[in-house]
């Protein structure tokens, strides 16, 4: 049993208690479908600390008393043992069980508010909605918005996370060869990182002559000449940290290096734009700058990137997408992953990316060594 | 069995097209077009998502890898698969389906990429349109498809009038899932290899899992006892000796067919074992097209008797496996249905108990009217 992180989640339902206080509301119900979405809350995770395998819920209402329920039924023993709520009930009917336990709560449906519900699939929705009369309103920004700001025990994870990512992509540098096949070599990096102790990965890892984007790994077989694109996105204990590295097999053609050096310079100016106050447009710009100024500012869209960073999971993904339409002010504390990844004509996608914690002066990279544009020798 | 659903498929994520060629789609949309002139349905809209995407990937051959996708299936004209990815990601979806229209249907794209389609729909009748897997979809997107679609187009459930996939497999889908088999079996072994050599079952269960992941499978998953076999857990890093046997359980897609397996491995050969062996060859015995799925059922408990089910179970001694891992129908005492030919199933057996110990042993089998076809069965149950 991990005692800090349950006196870190025990903060999070004693924040979502004051905030019941604060909007005269008897209860709360938060859902999750049981997918860890690397780029989602879960926000049955943020207050009851259980990865569930199921859909699940946890009850609370306005007095501090939490009820976490999971499915399958077999799953109960496991999830108390982690739970940081008051108690905990396996099921394998979440909607007649949720009717149950509001009632025991004593919750009035129309003064609750859910989270998650939304991300449930449409018929157990309705099974609910049967169940409960009605369906509370939906409040499902609040447990991103409560666990926006990574507590000490979360940095550290993601701390832990970044360091596992590192060592993961050592591994690809070790291992990867002409004459693997891409999938091989995803396997390698998917099982090391689970041994460091990854409990997840968001792991992309493609290759190619000149790649269009990084994808899922597939059959292909690595050749010299090859550029390979990893994005190695670790959870540990609920906290997923992404580095984007790019290494070529061979000596790659020196328009690579060049082009290469415009994705690590918009690092730089992002890095230094990501101070607490900013606002993300204004991060986004930054990194945008770099690559218009080098001539490339058609290609700051899609299909030729997606976004220059994102929120994290599984506790929240604030600050979101980082993106130009984004007015969210950065606050220090929050974590996310900031990667001006770029598809440049003349080199093809190239990756560049870390994990990154606000502070007043800037971001932070979680990484100890930031990307570089690495070279396995054939 | 349920386990934590990973964050994304990873692994050989690719259209196995020597294996399920076009035209083995053109075949599938044959008996989806047959429903379809049935109900009165010129066009059927067939959802998917990470989670659960038979029917999407069984007429589509498109598996999501992260969130969702959607078919639009007409009776007549070009099919649309929507995803929702990026554009940047489209040239790789496009490799995943026979469907060469393939769009973005992620936030601001949806409406640019649905509305219009539904334009070759003109009229002033209301028109019904046919649905599949909408079960699993948000209730957020449920609502963008109704507001696309307005007033005029009118939503049926379709999964139980023309249920996708069929439960009676296909010979190529037969193929694929010889294949995933392969994979398990090796899994498994390396299973109970590793345990008999560490006595550590999750170090035991990674070297399945990179088994599997290294002959190509897309998606693994995996449980194991960490108190000798009375329950399981899936992944927490604890790769330490536990005393007991090895209770463990994993499953492994490949090009979209699952397999799956328990493996029980004992220092010491256990009542346990003895009782859930024969209740799994009593059940074996039994599977014949037509059996009615509640007599499988008291069978193999009646063999486990006085021992009861493990809960891990939950009433259930089997299922339908394929493109989900859980497929129809379930093998409980109330179960409805019988057993077809050229259907695989897996067979699930096993015991918690305080005095005979604790043990999970599995088969998959493709039933045939001559018996059960063994595809695949646990590993042996001794250490040595």
């Amino acid at each position: 049993m991990n005692l800090q992180a349950i006196v870190g989640n025990n903060v999070r339902l004693a924040e979502a208690t004051r905030h019941l206080h604060d909007q005269s509301l008897d209860g709360l119900i938060a859902a999750s479908n049981g997918l860890n979405n690397f780029l989602e809350s879960n926000a049955v995770y943020v207050l009851a600390g259980v990865r569930p395998i199921g859909a699940s819920a946890v009850v609370l209402d306005r007095d501090g008393r939490s009820t976490l329920i999971v499915t399958p039924a077999w799953d109960e023993e496991r999830a108390a043992a982690l739970s940081s709520t008051d108690r905990t009930v396996g099921t394998d009917d979440l909607a007649t069980t949720l009717q149950s336990v509001v009632g025991t709560h004593r919750l009035n449906v129309s003064r609750t508010v859910s989270i998650g519900l939304s991300l449930l699939g449409q018929a157990l929705v309705d099974r609910i909605a049967s169940a409960l009369g009605t369906l509370p309103n939906a409040a499902d920004e609040l447990a991103r918005d409560l666990a926006r700001i990574r507590s000490a025990e979360e940095l550290a994870a993601a701390e832990r996370a970044t360091w596992i990512a590192e060592r993961g992509y050592e591994r690809l540098l070790e291992f990867a060869r002409p004459g693997l096949r891409e999938f091989e070599l995803a396997a390698e990096l998917y099982c090391f990182t689970k041994k460091l102790g990854a409990e997840d990965n968001f792991l992309l890892l493609s290759a190619s002559q000149h790649n269009l984007a990084v994808r899922a790994a597939g059959e292909r077989i690595l050749d010299v000449g090859d550029i390979i694109l990893a994005e190695i996105t670790p959870c540990y204990r609920g906290q997923f940290a992404q580095i984007c590295r790019t290494t070529a097999i061979g000596q790659p053609p020196p328009v690579v290096r060049e082009k290469y050096a415009i994705l690590q310079d918009a690092m730089s100016e992002g890095l230094t734009a990501g101070r607490a106050g900013a606002r993300v447009a204004d991060v986004t710009r930054a990194i945008n700058g770099v690559i218009q100024k080098a001539g490339y500012g058609d290609y700051c869209r899609p299909p030729y990137m997606r976004v220059r960073g994102h929120g994290l999971g599984i506790t929240s993904d604030r600050p979101g997408d980082i993106v130009e339409r984004n007015e969210r002010v950065l606050e220090s504390g929050m974590v996310f992953v900031m990667h001006p990844n770029q598809y440049i004509p003349e080199s093809g996608y190239l990756m560049c990316g870390e994990p990154v914690v606000v502070s007043g002066n800037g971001c932070r990279a979680l990484s100890a060594r930031q990307a570089q544009l690495d070279i396995i020798a054939v | 069995m349920q386990t934590v659903q990973p964050s994304v498929m990873l692994g050989s994520y690719v259209w196995a097209q020597d294996r399920l060629p076009a035209d083995e789609f053109t075949l599938r949309l044959d008996e989806l077009h047959a429903a379809m002139d049935r109900n009165g349905w010129p066009v059927i809209l067939v959802y998917g998502d990470v989670r659960e995407h038979a029917a999407l990937a069984y007429l589509s051959n498109f598996i999501p890898r992260v969130r969702w996708g959607m078919a639009l299936l007409p009776r007549r004209g070009d099919a649309r698969l929507l995803c929702a990815m990026s554009t940047r990601d489209l040239p790789a979806m496009r490799t995943l389906t026979w469907i060469a229209d393939v769009q973005s249907g992620m936030g601001p794209e949806w409406t640019k990429a649905f509305d219009p389609w539904f334009e070759r729909l003109k009229g002033e009748r209301a028109i019904n349109i046919g649905t599949l897997g909408f079960d699993f979809m948000a209730p957020v997107l449920f609502q963008s498809v109704r507001a696309s679609l307005g007033d005029r187009f009118v939503l049926q459930r379709a999964d139980d009038i023309s249920p996708v996939p069929p439960i009676r497999k296909r010979p190529r889908e037969l193929t694929m899932m010889r294949a995933s088999c392969k994979v398990i079996e090796a899994a498994a072994n390396t299973f109970a290899a590793s345990w008999r050599g560490s006595h550590e079952p999750e170090t035991a269960a990674l070297d399945a899992e990179r088994t599997a992941r290294s002959l190509a499978a897309q998606d693994v998953r995996t449980l194991v006892s960490l108190d000798g076999g009375r329950t399981l857990a899936p992944y927490q890093g604890r790769f330490e000796k536990i005393p007991g046997p090895l209770v463990g359980y994993i499953a492994v897609k490949l090009a979209g067919y699952w397999a799956d397996m328990f493996v029980t491995v004992n220092d010491a050969r256990s009542k346990a074992t003895q009782q859930a062996e024969a209740a799994l060859d009593m059940l074996i015995a039994k599977m014949r097209p037509g059996a009615p799925v509640a007599d499988l059922h008291a069978t193999a408990v009646d063999a486990l008797a006085p021992s009861e089910l493990h809960p891990v179970l939950s009433g259930s001694v089997g299922h339908g496996i394929g493109l989900s891992l859980h497929e129809r129908p379930q093998f409980r005492a109330a179960g409805d249905g019988a057993v077809m030919e050229n259907a695989v199933y897996t067979l699930q057996i096993g015991i918690a108990d305080a005095a005979s110990g604790n043990a999970l042993l599995s088969a998959m089998v493709r039933s045939s009217p001559k018996g059960a076809d063994i595809l695949t069965r646990s590993p042996s149950t001794t250490a040595t």
